[in-house]
């Protein structure tokens, strides 16, 4: 619970520095996530064994399906209930916390809606890293996995292994590649419609 | 978020899987506790360097990310298989 506290706090710091001083650390998030994700691969090789790919297997391929039709309704409902077009709801919705994606492909539309593509899904990805560690204690760490959507692969991975521990880690990355793999041709596809 | 992703995930399970195979197990709990502080902190500090133009914006975009997780969550609860 201590090391929440930690993550809440250099979130904080971080906010308030970017808001108040907006300091240029160039690709300093980049290579701290490169720094992450290797050291995730380092820990899934020193622990990998067999049986946890083939105990994997359902949950894997049916929980992104989950994620991203789930995530599509609650973007049409905000939708519905903010009297949006509903093509724009299922586009962000579709973009399952991928921001850097969704915001830039909506914009070609609507710079509004491509600047609430991002940021929604910027959100979603900072409302993973706060909420997952909180919501396991009441739901399995397998299904918690559905909010980081496709952020799961690289962002939230090393939240997500921490906390749910390094059984979680491989289903997680798993979740995420789907979706990622997926949604470079979804969204263009919605969007066309 | 792009697919050069898999560059230090591959090294670092090849590295890892080499490591298990000499019988070494280093405990990375802390090198990897300081690098993800480190992580949230820079996005922090991207996150606050965006310009929110209006309440409407922030307000909608919220609850876009909340009702997209949730949407995630209550599918991921409620649909068996």
């Amino acid at each position: 619970m201590r090391f929440l506290y930690l993550v809440l706090a250099s979130l904080t710091a971080g906010f308030l520095v970017g808001r108040f001083y907006s300091p240029d650390f160039g690709n300093a998030y980049e290579i701290m996530l490169y720094i992450m994700i290797f050291l995730i691969g380092v820990d899934l090789g020193l622990n990998f064994r067999v049986g946890e790919l083939r105990k994997m297997d359902r949950k894997a391929l049916t929980l992104p399906v989950k994620t991203l039709v789930g995530s599509i309704l609650g973007g049409l409902g905000v939708a519905l209930l903010l009297s949006i077009e509903p093509k724009w709801g299922v586009v962000i919705g579709a973009g399952c916390g991928w921001y850097s994606l969704t915001g830039p492909l909506i914009a070609q539309y609507s710079a509004v809606y491509g600047a609430v593509g991002f940021l929604g899904n910027l959100f979603r990805e900072v409302l993973t890293i706060i909420i997952y560690p909180v919501i396991i204690r009441w739901v399995s760490p397998e299904d918690a996995v559905s909010i980081g959507g496709a952020t799961t692969m690289d962002t939230t991975l090393p939240i997500i292994s921490r906390f749910g521990g390094r059984d979680v880690a491989l289903l997680t990355f798993v979740h995420g590649f789907i979706l990622t793999s997926i949604e470079p041709f979804l969204l263009p596809l919605i969007l066309s419609l | 978020m792009n697919m050069n992703i898999f560059i230090p995930l591959i090294f670092g399970v090849v590295l890892g899987y080499a490591l298990k195979n000499r019988g070494k197990q280093p405990n990375l709990e802390r090198l990897t506790g300081l690098a993800l502080l480190l992580m949230i902190f820079f996005l922090g500090v991207k996150t606050g360097k965006v310009k929110i133009n209006g309440i409407w914006l922030l307000g909608t975009s919220i609850l876009f990310a909340l009702l997209t997780a949730g949407g995630s969550l209550l599918l991921a609860l409620g649909v068996r298989g």
